[in-house]
């Protein structure tokens, strides 16, 4: 982007501009269905005070701006106790103008800046990121021990499979799945192996903006010297990094797709075809770097006309993200499309879909409210109906099976390629296992 | 901060995760909407923060409310209680006040549907309650400030006027069995709820007087007489079929509009005009939404950015806009509203634009009947308060708009506040029109100075106006200067007012900013 | 004595005044089982001036001041009675000016003095109505039947349990003139009315609603010499429904049904005998009718006004019908003998014969509220203690949120060997739904001792306080309520 999405003037602007309204605790008001899950932020539903809402969160800011707050332990607990979902921002925006996520964001940002965030957990994994390439600290080498010997790769191939480091370590399951997938319809596709390196979104997320940008630089220039032309994704954190946050500081010319829009395509184009019944009841756990965060900034180079005091508008209007344009309809369209499989909603889904917990560096530095946030969203599948749970992100994954794990749910978890390897009649193992129990 | 013996002995109360005296929290406390021009109306500097609390505390039941203001008492430490938290009125007027924040109590504790009544905790929002009503077709009457509110708030302690009052009536008016925490501690049950055998919430006066009467009043005590626990509310019928489908994506839903919900705006032509029409429409019975606002607030509604409140333009030219919405359950209830809305009009030679000059989103439709049009006051500035706030019959409001015009003006030309014309209001009639209230919804920008200044001058003058020209009282006469101004012109309340005050907070440790302290106390400042 | 009644002379003037034994003695006594004290005077004072002189003189001196209304002899419930030695009437029975009638603003400014059969007339000349408790008496006062809760037959219009009382002024037991609501100002009555207001708006001034603790008091806070009063539009045509059942369940289901969807302007309840007494005057045509009815009867009324008016009528009857057929009961009996007339006279006029009375000549009523479940319960629990000459009348409250139950307790008041008798059974009667949980919440006086024991301390404390600030010296009717120990 030629202009800075949101320069330092709007963030003080707005940290001054909070109704402390409470809106920003609560899904959209008119999409309220029920008392239990109206709300839509993880940590107020742990920790309750205001300080840790949307709008509590922009009051810290406007404190410490002012020097009414000091940094402290006190002031780095709460600011990072806050997945990023920005569900407060999609409830807040449904009328108002403020940017409660980027506020967020941007707080972050300045108290790295003032050397005093992130956390030490988060610390240790950008050092990690730094050293090895991955924030889990694990060798570097092993990053594609997740690749059985039968899936063909083509080094040739303008189709890169942007695997992650969550797929490549601790979610093989999932990198399998899209391999074989893609094995299955026939497309050739390439992998980085020792030049894939973390995308950066963990660090870029605690407001390590500094360590972002040079992991950022490594990725795209690995990618423009290999002549890429489109990367799929199946991490939706590795996505919406790719998608949303690298414009905005290095252009690139290449499409990025995440793979329910790519497999949808697959599947529309004929080169996939389900043969085989699936017969479970599943819930879609929209994941929020797939959903409501994964709206690119639209360049606005318009001006502001000054109607008159106090009242401006924009001309052309701004275009204000408010989660309108993720991806709902690809991985619905998939699950829709299974023989015998019928998908059920949860109350909170698409952009008001309740996060579930990991985001934003907690999972390492809070791993208790990564698990509560995760128990909340069990109940809500639960309460579904649904005794399987599908998600398309590995991050979303590991948290929810630990959720899953620690609640002692009976809702299994898979991610969506595993369903479509099941209905490709390819994983028959699976199959029999997720359809154990009855649907 | 606390002492840590004190602190120590709140912490024993709610357990030390649920109170939290550090510079960080009680910061984010200090901060309300609105703070700075109150602030710079009582002389202080017009910042956004009030006085630092000693502490935030998060109870989680009655009785740990109970031993908090125990604790308040014997410290002599003031208390401000607050649910959701909308507004300068949840923040403390002292440094010596700890915050209770009533998040935690958040459950309905019932729906009755033969009795046709809810009781709720603090912290169950109006949205929360009203999808949990519909299950049963029933509804809750919901404050203008929108469904994101409290409901056990509205009802207690703040205000109470809202969208569907004509059907819904007022907060205040609906009010069952309330389970309060005196400033003493005492735990007080209204009504059939201070029963020994059988307590239950059906009813909040008696036996014989009835103590509501010493509970909130028209505008609400906002905690100056105690922390409110529990609170029997009435339901009402919803308006129309219960089945809120909503599809697509924010803001625009597209929301399945039920098949007997229809929206009427039309030009009264003059403010004669405007009160035979509110009053015949009311009388007919046939709206839940019977609203007076001005036209730029009638674009307002219908938008749902700055730029999309511009599109509309056209629609300002109403002269005396009012907007009714009539919903009905059958058929028959349909047509037959219907009919008399179209004969109105006829007889009126009414022209109504929806549907014809202008076709409102159906997200516009969601949105009445979840009383979330208030918020629609935001796009403009990103900022507005409401100055008057008069109820009485509708001749009385409209007289009080007609006069605040040319002083709104005033402050337009002094570019202190954005330009509705001078005309921006909300007029909204109550239980079938037996009474009405006025507002005029006035836009500033709180991050600009002048504009804060300015929108505290005004406040100022259009309550001293109000006044003089005797056109009732507005909503924010609350503070000791605020009624020892106004109480010699209105029989002298403040005297009675401040006895209750005396009487049931003898340690005067209910924090009174916005409500009234007792003489002796003022007398000390 | 003396030195009392000279004073009073000098604020009223003889003529308004009286000491005549025999007249004194008659406010000793009402129809109630409870003895009452000879007061020391009468006074009749025509305005709120006077009021507050006398209150003030009350301080001084150190007299009770028990204030009346309605222009009737026959009064009710022992609260009017003297209970200490030094007492004044105050009679309020020439305070009847209708000071103002609104059609606009649907609403009634009289003094204390004016009664139902005085006003209602008025009203319907312009095309106003007042909300009614069930066919009251002709010289009740209206004023007074609202600061009692006396239940209003239109749930749907009873907005708040206050209704249809609105703005009052009052003079505290202090002396000091007040008003309530938005008629506390800015401004005064005149100048408040200058500028479009009406005094619709009960609640009030700011944080408080004094009306709410005048309202119910017994005339113990403070003496009210105004009020606004809330009116509803006259319909013009009115169509009664009359279901019969010997199942009262049926009959509860069928009209709550009708308050949750708002439907139906009066709603009643009534066991055959007290319909009755309500459409007959004449003992024996109570009884041949009672005797053809079934137990109990839901009656209904459903209204329009103006051009469609029918039209109004008719979507509402479809609609109810539809509902109720969705309760799938057994179907209940809609053949009414009862002229639709008469219904709606009981429920539309005063009566210069108090119905409670025509069946045997005395009555004495046990009521309270309770909520829609218990209501089978209690009227069990009666019936069990009282087999004979019982009339139960069920009244919807507040937009269906509570019920009134009323039982009456028919006697003839010549029968004096049978009178001890009648008395232990409504004591006894009382004390078992007290016990139960019926919750009279206007305990009058042999009610007040027992219900006041089974409430909350803390609420009778909140009660003393209210007390102490606006009659500290305890002068006005002492003895009712909780405010003696």
């Amino acid at each position: 982007m030629t202009t800075e999405h949101f320069p330092e003037q709007e963030y003080r602007r707005m940290i001054k501009m909070c109704l402390r309204c409470s809106v920003c605790k609560w899904i959209p008001q008119v999409q309220i269905k029920s008392q239990k899950y109206a709300s839509c932020c993880p940590a107020m539903d742990i920790y309750d005070y205001h300080a840790y809402s949307g709008g509590g969160r922009i009051i810290l800011a406007l404190a410490y701006e002012m020097g009414r707050v000091k940094p402290s332990d006190d002031l780095l607990n709460i600011v990072y106790r806050c997945t990023e979902c920005g569900n407060c921002a999609i409830a807040c925006k449904y009328m108002n103008t403020l940017e409660p996520l980027e506020i967020i964001m941007k707080f972050r940002e300045k108290l790295v800046k003032d050397g005093y965030g992130p956390m030490p957990q988060q610390k240790a994994y950008t050092e990690a990121m730094k050293k090895v390439n991955n924030p889990y600290n694990e060798p570097h080498e092993k990053r594609v021990d997740w690749l059985p010997s039968d899936i063909k790769v083509d080094p040739d191939a303008k189709l890169l499979y942007y695997v992650g480091c969550t797929s490549s370590y601790r979610r093989k399951e999932m990198a399998i799945a899209a391999a074989r997938i893609m094995n299955a319809a026939g497309v050739p596709f390439n992998i980085l192996k020792d030049d894939e390196f973390c995308c950066g979104s963990p660090v870029y997320r605690t407001g390590d903006v500094e360590s972002f940008k040079v992991q950022l630089n490594k990725n795209l220039d690995v990618m423009e010297s290999k002549g890429i032309e489109t990367i799929i994704f199946s991490c939706a954190g590795c996505y919406d990094t790719f998608k949303v946050d690298y414009p905005l500081y290095r252009e690139y010319n290449f499409e990025v797709l995440h793979t329910v829009e790519f497999f949808e395509q697959l599947i529309e184009e004929g080169k996939l075809k389900f043969t085989t019944e699936v017969p479970i009841m599943v819930t879609y756990h929209d994941p929020c770097h797939l959903g409501r965060t994964a709206e690119r900034y639209e360049e606005w180079a318009g001006d502001e006309l000054k109607l008159m005091p106090l009242v401006s508008i924009n001309i052309p209007p701004k275009p204000k993200n408010i989660g309108a344009k993720g991806v709902y309809d690809a991985p619905r369209n998939i699950l829709n499309k299974i023989p015998g499989l019928k998908l059920v909603e949860m109350e909170r889904i698409m952009e008001y879909s309740y996060c579930c917990g990991a985001g934003a560096g907690v999972k390492s530095a809070f791993p208790d409210m990564a698990i509560r946030s995760s128990k909340n969203r069990i109940e809500e599948a639960e309460d579904s109906g649904a005794n399987i749970l599908v998600s398309a992100c590995p991050f979303c994954s590991t948290n929810l099976q630990d959720g899953i794990k620690e609640s002692g749910s009976k809702l299994k978890y898979y991610d969506i390629s595993e369903l479509i390897l099941m209905a490709l009649g390819l994983d028959p193992e699976k199959l029999i296992q997720a359809t154990a129990g009855g649907a | 901060m606390l002492e840590k013996d004190i602190l120590k002995e709140f912490q024993d109360v709610v357990g030390p995760e649920f109170i939290d005296d550090g510079d960080v929290m009680t910061n984010v406390y200090a901060y309300n909407w609105c703070t700075e021009f109150v602030n710079y109306m009582e002389g202080k500097e017009p910042i956004p923060f009030s006085p630092v609390p000693k502490a935030v505390i998060l109870p989680s039941t009655t009785e740990e409310v109970q031993k908090i203001i125990k604790l308040c008492n014997k410290y002599k430490i003031k208390f401000k209680a607050q649910s959701t938290g909308l507004g300068p009125w949840n923040q403390p007027s002292t440094d010596n006040s700890i915050i209770l924040d009533l998040r935690r109590m958040n459950k309905i504790v019932k729906i009755d549907e033969k009795n046709l009544y809810a009781v709720v905790e603090s912290y169950v929002s109006g949205a929360q309650l009203q999808a949990e009503a519909m299950k049963y077709g029933l509804t809750v009457h919901m404050p203008g400030a929108g469904p994101m509110a409290s409901p056990l708030a509205s009802h207690t302690s703040m205000a109470g006027p809202g969208f569907t009052s004509p059907q819904t009536g007022h907060s205040a008016r609906n009010v069952l069995g309330v389970e309060w925490v005196l400033p003493d501690g005492k735990i007080m049950r209204l009504g059939s709820l201070g029963q020994k055998n059988n307590p239950d919430w059906f009813i909040g006066d008696g036996p014989g007087p009835s103590l509501r009467g010493i509970m909130r009043g028209w505008v609400g005590a906002k905690s100056g007489i105690g922390v409110f626990t529990k609170v029997g509310i009435k339901l009402f019928p919803y308006p129309t079929d219960t089945k809120f489908v909503m599809t697509g994506h924010a803001p625009l839903y597209n929301f399945e509009k039920p098949d007997y919900i229809r929206a009427y705006v039309f030009d009264c032509k003059s403010w004669k005009g405007l009160e035979k029409i509110m009053l015949r429409v009311e009388e007919e019975e046939v709206g839940f939404i019977v609203s007076h606002i001005s036209g730029l607030a009638v674009m307002a509604i219908f938008s749902y950015s700055i730029e999309g409140l511009m599109d509309k333009m056209a629609l300002g030219v109403l002269k005396n806009p009012l907007l009714v919405v009539m919903g009905a359950r059958t058929k028959r209830e349909f047509d037959y509203k219907q009919m008399v809305m179209e004969d109105i009009l006829t007889e009126y030679d009414l022209e109504n634009i929806i549907d014809t000059k202008y076709v409102p989103e159906k997200v516009f439709y969601a949105e009445c009947l979840r009383a979330n049009l208030g918020y629609h006051g935001f796009i403009a500035t990103g900022g507005f308060q409401s100055a008057k706030g008069q109820a009485d019959a509708a001749a009385l409001c409209l007289r009080a708009e007609k006069t605040n015009i040319p002083l709104k003006q005033k402050y337009i030309k002094k570019e202190a506040i954005a330009n509705d014309f001078g005309e921006g209001a909300w007029m909204t009639s109550y239980e079938g029109g037996h009474f009405f209230h006025m507002e005029s919804p006035t836009m500033f920008n709180q991050s600009d100075l002048k504009s804060v200044k300015g929108m505290a001058n005004y406040m100022d003058e259009s309550n001293k106006q109000d006044l003089i020209k005797h056109l009732g009282a507005p909503f924010f006469i609350e503070g000791d200067k605020l009624h020892d101004e106004w109480g010699p012109h209105m029989m002298n309340y403040h005297n009675w007012l401040r006895k209750i005050k005396a009487a049931f907070d003898p340690n005067g440790v209910a924090d009174s900013g916005f409500y009234i302290t007792a003489k002796k106390e003022c007398e000390n400042k | 004595m003396n030195e009392i009644y000279q004073k009073l002379v000098k604020i009223c003037g003889k003529k308004n005044l009286s000491n005549n034994p025999d007249l004194l003695k008659t406010y000793s006594e009402d129809c109630s089982y409870v003895s009452g004290k000879t007061p020391i005077s009468i006074v009749w004072p025509k305005n709120s001036k006077q009021i507050e002189e006398i209150l003030k003189l009350a301080n001084s001196m150190g007299f009770s001041v028990i204030s009346i209304s309605s222009s009737s002899n026959v009064r009710y419930h022992g609260d009017t009675l003297p209970k200490k030695d030094n007492s004044v009437i105050l009679n309020l029975s020439k305070m009847k000016n209708i000071v103002s009638i609104d059609r606009k603003n649907r609403v009634v400014m009289v003094e204390p003095g004016v009664t139902f059969a005085e006003l209602i007339p008025k009203l319907k000349e312009k095309g106003l109505r007042l909300l009614l408790p069930l066919h009251p008496e002709s010289d009740k006062s209206v004023l007074t039947s609202a600061l009692k809760r006396e239940p209003i037959t239109i749930p749907r219009y009873h907005w708040d349990s206050s209704d249809p009382l609105l703005c009052t002024e009052v003079v505290f037991g202090t002396g000091d003139l007040f008003r309530t609501g938005t008629a506390a100002g800015p401004g005064t009555i005149k100048q408040q009315q200058k500028r479009g207001a009406a005094q619709v708006n009960p609640m009030g001034p700011t944080h408080f609603s004094p009306y709410r603790v005048i309202q119910g008091a017994q005339g113990s806070i403070g003496v009210v010499t105004w009020a606004t009063v809330k009116l509803e539009l006259l319909p013009t045509v009115q169509k009664v429904i009359h279901l019969q059942s010997e199942n009262l369940q049926d009959l509860l289901d069928v009209q709550q049904i009708l308050l949750k969807y708002r439907y139906a302007d009066e709603i009643v309840i009534l066991q055959n005998l007290n319909l009755a007494c309500l459409v007959k005057i004449e003992s024996s045509q109570i009884v041949e009718l009672s005797n053809s009815l079934a137990k109990w009867n839901l009656i209904y009324v459903l209204s329009g006004r103006g051009k469609f008016a029918n039209d109004k009528i008719s979507y509402q009857e479809n609609d109810i019908n539809d509902l109720v057929q969705e309760l799938k009961k057994e179907k209940l009996n809609n053949n009414s003998p009862i002229n639709e007339k008469d219904i709606l006279t009981a429920l539309k006029e005063p009566t210069a014969f108090p119905w409670r009375s025509r069946l045997k000549g005395a009555y004495q009523d046990i009521f309270f509220i309770t909520n829609f479940e218990r209501i089978p319960e209690f009227v069990s629990i009666v019936e069990k203690m009282a087999q004979k000459n019982l009339g139960t009348y069920i009244q919807a409250l507040n937009q269906g949120t509570s019920y009134y139950c009323e039982f009456d307790l028919f006697y003839d008041p010549g029968d004096e060997s049978a009178i001890p008798g009648i008395k232990q059974n409504f004591m006894d009667i009382s004390s078992k739904l007290i016990e139960a949980g019926a919750f009279f919440n206007r305990p009058y006086s042999l009610w007040a001792k027992e219900v006041f024991a089974n409430h909350s301390e803390e609420t009778i404390t909140a009660f003393k306080k209210v007390k102490k600030i606006f009659d500290p010296n305890n002068i006005l009717n002492p003895g009712v309520l909780c405010f003696d120990d």
